[in-house]
């Protein structure tokens, strides 16, 4: 019975000290966003490139010889749940970094938590500019953020097409209003004269009264933001009224995704987008991500799967230089961040306003025979771009 | 006026006619159902959508042509209206309630049934047209070499509406000449006049449900080449609906003509003079002077003028 109660107090004792040691073997990283809701498929892609990142840092020996194990809090794009999440995870869980969210409220609310308590936040895919404008000392960005999302655009613009005029059309949504702004200051910069700058009902299914205005008013350029399928019906009916432009070019959502040649077809061909990643990115890791990715849920991810990816190994490296592993310490090694990864370089600067911001080159893509092809950054490039267009009328 | 402007007035007219043909269709079959029934059925757009979805996968499964499916999803459609009717409708007409308009709350209930039904089984995404003639279309200077002007007459929107034209006169001569047809007016101009003269009313609301459907599911497969599909369409289609059918007067298959005409046209002229964005803000305009204005609808100027009154 002694003997007995021995063993007992001896394997309660040794439990004592065994558990630090088996939980130092592991670092637990909880990540919030969205899994339900309207933002639940960019929530699915982000998910699934963490742990397609983990698996790889797990295989290679971990975080310093620590197993890096994940899990997911669903936030439901929701900033109240958000905060609530990453309140606990500060407070109660003490994690030393928070990585994650989506949407631009959820990762302002998440923000605000992260710099009050002194704890490095990670910002994977959130681009409205204020976040890193408000001089927090805690909150880093791995995305470019909205107001340089055309960069690659109006570079293009600037270097190739030279163009005198510019006709913008868009959504009347917060999105195509200040994607359209944007655009606007863009233009004056390059000393483009906006000759046309209007704005549609999306979801509308007739727009050649606009587009017949836009033919008369003959513009360099016709600039388009829109949502999913307004891009495509626009380019359908402008090759149907043949309205010639030098260039057509979309900032982005609607004229980035598959769905855009699919249902525009012939008429998608030679149109330019702004976006921020593409698989065709020569960046070490990032095709090899990409075909991964692709092998296994059968469709390439965007550019939201692979900052996620990458921010993975944002805070591996974070985590291996640092002194400690205590939120300001990583906070510092965060700072110091010099890394190339499948997203591209990242950098935290202070510049523009921003604090702690990753400036990195946004994209021009161009449909080509019915695929998307990198073409500008040229250093990018997959294909060459094709400039000048062939007119409406030369095309049959 | 500068031929510039002259090109942009004719084809802003050209577009307003042909969008004012598939409106008029999308409108017809609301306006039938509100002419018998005295009910607004707010599921229309929904019905649409559900025939969209036939002609889409009967194109992508069997490579049947959106415009033979017009035979496929009508029929289809005009018996999942005739079902409406006999098993949901017809059930809550006999219930006694406080609310005397509980089959229209009903119609939107069927319409968020059908459209979260459609997210189920076909996702949220967005399904692109599937024809290989969504953008075909003819063009003025190829006929007329010298021509000062270019016009562009779109080859999917032009069909849709001769299909439309067709369709709509049809209905005119099932209306107006059969003795089913017959009925239903009747009973749409007094159900119990009719009742008393043998007309089997019960028969003659579900025959109409039915009909009604089978319009909308026509004009879904017109829209289906020149559009898009998403389980979420059916509410901004409704709505077209809805104006028309107050724009051309409760219950007028001429009326609802008219209207999406005009509606289609007036959209058009706002769009080119105004501005896009004030497309939606200048229908509800109409539809709200329209109601003051002119509460019989165009019907009530037609009628005014035969009678000479």
């Amino acid at each position: 019975m002694k003997r007995l109660s021995f063993a007992v107090v001896f394997i309660f004792v040794l439990s004592i000290f065994a558990a630090p040691v088996l939980a130092a073997n592991t670092f637990e990283l909880v990540i919030p966003l969205p899994l339900t809701g309207k933002q639940a498929k960019f929530g699915e892609m982000m998910k699934r490139s963490y742990e397609m990142a983990a698996e790889e840092v797990n295989a290679r020996g971990g975080i310093k010889k620590k197993k890096l194990i994940l899990a997911f809090e669903d936030s439901g794009a929701k900033p109240e749940t958000a905060r609530a999440i990453v309140e606990r995870l500060i407070d109660v869980k003490k994690q030393p970094i928070i990585v994650g969210e989506y949407t631009s409220a959820c990762a302002k609310a998440v923000a605000a938590v992260a710099e009050e308590r002194k704890t490095p936040y990670l910002i994977v895919a959130s681009a409205d500019d204020e976040i890193t404008q408000q001089n927090y000392k805690y909150v880093f960005r791995q995305n470019q953020v909205n107001d340089h999302y055309a960069d690659a655009l109006v570079s293009f613009f600037r270097d190739v097409v030279k163009p005198r005029t510019i006709a913008i059309l868009y959504e009347s949504s917060a999105f195509g209003t200040s994607g359209a702004e944007a655009m606007a200051k863009d233009a004056a910069k390059l000393g483009v004269r906006v000759v046309m700058k209007e704005k549609y009902e999306a979801g509308s299914v007739d727009f050649r009264p606009l587009l017949s205005k836009v033919k008369a008013a003959r513009p360099d350029v016709v600039y388009m933001v829109s949502y999913v399928m307004d891009a495509s019906l626009l380019m359908k009916q402008i090759k149907e009224l043949r309205v010639d432009a030098k260039l057509f070019a979309g900032g982005a959502a609607g004229f980035a995704i598959p769905e855009f040649i699919e249902n525009a077809k012939d008429a998608a061909e030679y149109v330019v987008s702004a976006t921020l990643w593409t698989e065709q990115l020569k960046y070490p890791g990032a095709g090899e991500y990409a075909e991964k990715y692709k092998a296994r849920y059968g469709a390439y991810p965007s550019y939201h799967g692979a900052s996620a990816y990458s921010a993975i190994f944002v805070v591996k490296n974070a985590l291996e230089r640092a002194k400690s592993w205590t939120p300001d310490a990583i906070r510092d090694s965060l700072k110091a961040t010099n890394l190339m990864t499948a997203f591209g370089p990242i950098r935290f600067e202070n510049r523009e306003g921003y604090r702690n911001q990753n400036f990195m080159d946004t994209l021009a893509i161009q449909v080509q025979s019915g695929r998307f092809e990198t073409i500008w950054p040229l250093n990018h490039a997959s294909k060459r771009y094709i400039y000048p267009i062939p007119t409406w009328r030369q095309r049959r | 006026m500068t031929s510039a402007q002259i090109e942009v007035l004719l084809q802003t007219l050209i577009s307003g006619i042909l969008l004012g043909g598939l409106y008029a269709l999308i409108g017809l079959g609301m306006t039938l159902i509100m002419g018998v029934m005295k009910i607004i059925n707010l599921a229309h757009g929904e019905l649409m959508m559900v025939a969209m979805y036939i002609a889409y996968w009967m194109f992508v499964l069997f490579h049947v042509d959106p415009y033979l499916s017009v035979f496929i999803a009508a029929p289809v459609m005009f018996f999942l209206g005739v079902m409406i009717q006999k098993f949901l409708i017809n059930p809550v007409l006999r219930v006694e309630s406080i609310l005397p308009e509980n089959q229209v709350i009903l119609t939107v209930g069927i319409g968020m049934v059908l459209s979260n039904l459609a997210t189920m089984f076909f996702t949220s995404d967005y399904r692109s047209t599937p024809v290989g003639y969504a953008t075909d279309a003819l063009y003025l200077s190829d006929y007329w070499k010298s021509s000062p002007i270019e016009l562009s007459l779109s080859v999917p929107w032009s069909v849709s509406f001769v299909f439309a034209v067709i369709i709509t006169i049809a209905l005119w001569f099932f209306l107006s000449k059969t003795d089913t047809g017959k009925s239903i007016r009747a009973t749409a101009q007094d159900p119990e006049a009719a009742l008393l003269m043998g007309v089997n009313i019960k028969l003659m609301r579900v025959i109409t449900f039915g009909l009604g459907s089978g319009l909308v599911g026509a004009a879904g497969c017109l829209l289906l080449p020149i559009y898009y599909l998403f389980p979420a369409l059916g509410g901004q289609f409704t709505l077209i609906a809805f104006v028309i059918t107050i724009l051309g007067r409760l219950g007028s298959a001429m009326g609802a003509i008219i209207g999406g005409l005009v509606l289609g046209v007036f959209e058009s002229l706002t769009a080119t003079y105004i501005g896009m964005g004030w497309a939606p803000v200048g229908r509800f305009v109409m539809f709200i002077a329209c109601l003051v204005f002119l509460p019989g609808g165009v019907a009530s100027l037609l009628r005014k003028k035969r009678f000479g009154a």
